[in-house]
C-alpha cells in the first residue's frame, strides 16, 4: 500500500472525527442565539442576518427552530466551500490537460469533479434543510441558491457530456473544455451573495463569536481532509485501473 | 493572415515525409508506437495493417488533423506537423471514402467553395478544367445529392487537385465503389503520380500492392515492415501481412 | 500556371457563411423545421394559459414566453447546422484547408443567428397577435424589444454553435446539446426576460432597469464569446 493511500486513510478518520467534535461542539460550546423568524429582540448571531419581513410566511406559523439554523450552520458551511476549492481545483487540472495533453491531468480533473460533486449534494441537502428551518420553504430562488443549483446541474452536465463521448481523448476534451466554462459559475456563486441583496447569509462578513468559530474552523478542516482523502482514494483507485489495463494491453502483444 | 502571393513551390530535394519516433499515446494506451520512416516526393506509399493497428490515426497526423505526442518529430514536405500546421495544409489534399462534399450544393458551387478557402482567385477557369479532368462537365449545376456513388467521388478527387496539392492522402478511396468508378479513379491517380506524392490507407491488399512504390505495414501502432516494392519480397510481405491481420483478430 | 492565391480570414469566413445560406434556401430545412417548431410552441402557450382566466396580466409573462419560444427552437436549427458539417465528413476537408479554426466557428455563428432572427421576424408578431393583442398595456417603442432580442439572439447562436460542435459528436446530440445549453445560458435568459418585460409593461422608469439588463446581456455576449473564440480549437480538433 502506497504512502499516499496509508495518509489519505487517515485523514478520512481523522477529518470524520473533527467534523463530528465540530458538531458537538456546536451543541455544548457555542454560544446558541436566536434565528430564523424568533422575535428580533433576542440576541442574534452576528453572523446571520434575519430573513426580511418580505420572506417571512404570512400565514401565522412561526418558523421557530434555532437549533436547527445554529447546528446546521457547522456542517453546511465548511462543505459548500469544501466544494467550491474542490471545482477550482478540477478546473485548474482541465486547463493544465488542454495545455499538456497528458491524461494524467485529465484523470484527476474528473475525480475532482466527482470529489466536487459529492459535496455539492452535501451543500444542497444540508442547505435545503436550513431553508426550510429558517425561511419556512423548501427552496428560494434567491441569487446564492440559483447560481449553487445551476452548477449542480453544470456539473452534471459534465458527466453527461463525458459518458456521451465514444473516443476517450476525445471525452477528456469535451469535459475538460466544458470544466472551465462551467467553472465560470463558482466564483460567480461565491460572490453573489456580496453584490446583490440576498437573503442568504454572507458569513465572516459581520464576524462571528469566538465560542462559534472555533467548531466552524475545525469543521472546515476536518471537511477538507475528507474530501482530500475521497480524492487521493479515488486517483489511487484508477491509477491501479490503469496498471491493470497496461498489463492487459502487455499480455496481448 | 492575409498574403497575396503563388503558392511556394516545394524544393524537389525536401522529403515528402519525415517520420522521426512519432508516437501518439493517450494514457497506457499508445496508438502509434515509435514510428520513424522517410519517403521522398513523387513516390507512393501505402500503407497496410490490421483494424487498430494506428493506420488512421497516422494519416490523420500527417495531414494535420491530429497532433502527435510530445517527443515526435513529424516533417511533411519540409514542415513541421505541428508548428507549421497552417502553412503545410496549402499543400496537401485528402481523398476518403466520405466525399466531403455539401450534398446539397451543386459541384460547381462545392468546387467554388473550396476555392474560397484556399484563396483562390480567377478559380473559374480551373474549375471548369477540373470538371472536364473527371468527366463532370454536364454535371456542373446538379446538385451533389443526385449523383451517384461514382461520380461523387470523382468529384472528391477535383476537390481535392484544386488547390494543385503536392500531397495526397488517400483513406480507404475505394470503399463503396464499383468496379467502374474504381477504374476511373484508378486512372486519373495514374495520370497524375509522377508530380505528386500519394499516401494511401487501404483494406485491399491487391490494388494497394499494384499502386504503390512503398509498402509499410503497422501493428499495434508499430512499423513492421517498410520497404522498397522494388526490393520487395512479393511473398514475405503476404506472410508478414496476413501475420499482422491475424494478430487484430485475436 | 499557376493563380494567385490570397488567402483572407475575412473571405473564408464569407464563404462558409455564403455556403450554408445558399444550402439553407435551397432545402429550407432549418427555417421550416424551426418555424413550424415555434408555432407548436406557440399552440402549446395557449394550452398552458386556456384556465389563467382574465385575471391575470399577460404583459407580466409575455417576455418569459417569447424568450423560451425562441431558446426551444434555436436548439432545434443549432443541431442541424453542425450536423450539416458532419454528415459527409465535410468538417475534415474545412479542418485540411488553411482556415483558422476560429473562421469557421464565426462563420457558423452568424449563420445560425441569421436564421435565428428570420424565425423570430415570423414568430414575435404572431406571439404579438395570439398573446397581446387585447392588451391594454403601452409597450415601450419596438425597437426596443428587437434590440434586446438581438443581444439575447447573439449569446444564444455563439453559445449553441459552441456547444453543437461538441454535442454533434455524442451520442444522444440533442439531449446533449440541451443539457450543456440550458445551465450556460440560464444568466442570459435572466436579463433578456427582465429587459423585455421591462419595455413590453413599460412600467415607471423601465428605460433604467432595461438598460441595466441589456448591458449585463452584452456583458454576457462578450465574456462567452471571446471563451468559445479561445477554445473552440480544442473542441473542433478533438
Amino acid at each position: 500500500m502506497s504512502k499516499q493511500l496509508k495518509i489519505a486513510i487517515i485523514l478520512m478518520v481523522i477529518g470524520a472525527l473533527l467534523t463530528t467534535l465540530a458538531f458537538f461542539m456546536a451543541f455544548y460550546t457555542a454560544r446558541v442565539q436566536g434565528f430564523g423568524t424568533v422575535v428580533s429582540d433576542q440576541p442574534l448571531d452576528t453572523a446571520f442576518a434575519l430573513a426580511p419581513p418580505s420572506m417571512q410566511p404570512t400565514d401565522g406559523i412561526a418558523y421557530e427552530r434555532p437549533w436547527l439554523s445554529q447546528k446546521i450552520f457547522y456542517f453546511h458551511v465548511p462543505v459548500a466551500e469544501a466544494s467550491f476549492l474542490i471545482f477550482t481545483i478540477a478546473a485548474i487540472f482541465a486547463l493544465l490537460f488542454l495545455l499538456r495533453k497528458d491524461k494524467k491531468y485529465d484523470t484527476r480533473s474528473r475525480i475532482a469533479m466527482e470529489t466536487a460533486f459529492v459535496f455539492v449534494v452535501a451543500t444542497m441537502i444540508t442547505g435545503v434543510l436550513w431553508t426550510r428551518a429558517s425561511w419556512g420553504v423548501w427552496w428560494d430562488w434567491e441569487p446564492r441558491l440559483t447560481t449553487y443549483f445551476i452548477m449542480m446541474i453544470l456539473m452534471i452536465a459534465y458527466f453527461v457530456v463525458r459518458n456521451s463521448v465514444g473516443d476517450e481523448e476525445r471525452a477528456a476534451t469535451y469535459g475538460a473544455v466544458f470544466c472551465l466554462i462551467a467553472w465560470v459559475d463558482a466564483p460567480l456563486s461565491f460572490i453573489i451573495t456580496r453584490l446583490i441583496p440576498s437573503n442568504h447569509p454572507v458569513v465572516f462578513q459581520s464576524g462571528m463569536d469566538t465560542t462559534n468559530l472555533i467548531p466552524f474552523i475545525i469543521a472546515q478542516i476536518g471537511m477538507l481532509m475528507i474530501g482530500y482523502a475521497i480524492y487521493v482514494l479515488r486517483v489511487t483507485e484508477e491509477s491501479m485501473h490503469e496498471r491493470i489495463e497496461l498489463l492487459k494491453e502487455r499480455l496481448e502483444a | 493572415m492575409a498574403s497575396t502571393e503563388n503558392k511556394d513551390r516545394i524544393a524537389e530535394d525536401v522529403l515528402a515525409l519525415d517520420v522521426a519516433h512519432l508516437t501518439r499515446k493517450f494514457g497506457v494506451r499508445k496508438a502509434l508506437d515509435d514510428v520513424t520512416f522517410q519517403l521522398e516526393q513523387h513516390r507512393f506509399l501505402s500503407i497496410f495493417g490490421p483494424n487498430g493497428a494506428g493506420k488512421t490515426t497516422l494519416l490523420r497526423i500527417l495531414a494535420t488533423l491530429t497532433a502527435p505526442s510530445q517527443g515526435s518529430d513529424v516533417t511533411v514536405l519540409g514542415f513541421d506537423v505541428v508548428k507549421d500546421a497552417f502553412a503545410l495544409r496549402e499543400h496537401i489534399g485528402l481523398i476518403s471514402h466520405n466525399p466531403l462534399l455539401y450534398p446539397d450544393l451543386t459541384a460547381e458551387e462545392n468546387l467554388r467553395f473550396f476555392a474560397q478557402l484556399y484563396g483562390i482567385t480567377g478559380a473559374d477557369a480551373r474549375i471548369d478544367e477540373l470538371l472536364d479532368a473527371v468527366e463532370l462537365t454536364h454535371r456542373k449545376l446538379d446538385i451533389v445529392r443526385t449523383f451517384s456513388r461514382g461520380m461523387t467521388q470523382r468529384l472528391s478527387l477535383a476537390r481535392t487537385l484544386l488547390p494543385r496539392p503536392e500531397l495526397i492522402f488517400l483513406d480507404e478511396p475505394y470503399s463503396g465503389l464499383d468496379p467502374h468508378a474504381s477504374d476511373i479513379l484508378d486512372a486519373l491517380i495514374d495520370g497524375i503520380r509522377d508530380k505528386h506524392t500519394f499516401v494511401m490507407v487501404s483494406h485491399d491488399l491487391e490494388r494497394g500492392l499494384e499502386l504503390c512504390s512503398h509498402a509499410l505495414i503497422l501493428a499495434r501502432g508499430k512499423v513492421v515492415l517498410f520497404e522498397d516494392k522494388e526490393t520487395l519480397d512479393s511473398d514475405l510481405f503476404r506472410a508478414t501481412y496476413r501475420e499482422t491481420v491475424g494478430l487484430g483478430v485475436s | 500556371m499557376s493563380e494567385k492565391r490570397n488567402i483572407s480570414s475575412f473571405d473564408q469566413f464569407r464563404a462558409i457563411l455564403h455556403k450554408d445560406i445558399v444550402m439553407e434556401l435551397r432545402t429550407k430545412e432549418m427555417l421550416t423545421s424551426m418555424g413550424l417548431y415555434a408555432l407548436l410552441v406557440l399552440i402549446i402557450y395557449y394550452v398552458a394559459l386556456s384556465q389563467a382566466g382574465s385575471a391575470f396580466e399577460v404583459e407580466r409573462i409575455a417576455g418569459g414566453l417569447l424568450l423560451l419560444a425562441i431558446v426551444f427552437t434555436s436548439m432545434l436549427g443549432l443541431n442541424r447546422s453542425l450536423v450539416h458539417e458532419k454528415d459527409q465528413g465535410c468538417l475534415e476537408a474545412l479542418l485540411l484547408s488553411p482556415v483558422d479554426r476560429p473562421v469557421i466557428f464565426f462563420g457558423k455563428a452568424v449563420g445560425n443567428l441569421i436564421f435565428l432572427i428570420l424565425v423570430q421576424i415570423l414568430i414575435v408578431p404572431l406571439f404579438y397577435f395570439i398573446f397581446m393583442s387585447g392588451s391594454q398595456v403601452q409597450s415601450g417603442p419596438w425597437w426596443m424589444l428587437a434590440l434586446a432580442l438581438l443581444v439575447g439572439s447573439i449569446g444564444i447562436a455563439g453559445v449553441g454553435t459552441f456547444l453543437a460542435t461538441m454535442s454533434v459528436n455524442t451520442t444522444g446530440t440533442d439531449f446533449i446539446l440541451a443539457i450543456m445549453f440550458i445551465p450556460l445560458v440560464f444568466p442570459l435568459l435572466l436579463v433578456v426576460v427582465a429587459a423585455l418585460t421591462a419595455v413590453i409593461t413599460a412600467d415607471a422608469g423601465y428605460t433604467q432597469v432595461y438598460w441595466t439588463m441589456l448591458a449585463a446581456a452584452a456583458g454576457y455576449d462578450v465574456i462567452m464569446i471571446a471563451v468559445a473564440f479561445a477554445l473552440y480549437e480544442f473542441i473542433i480538433g478533438a
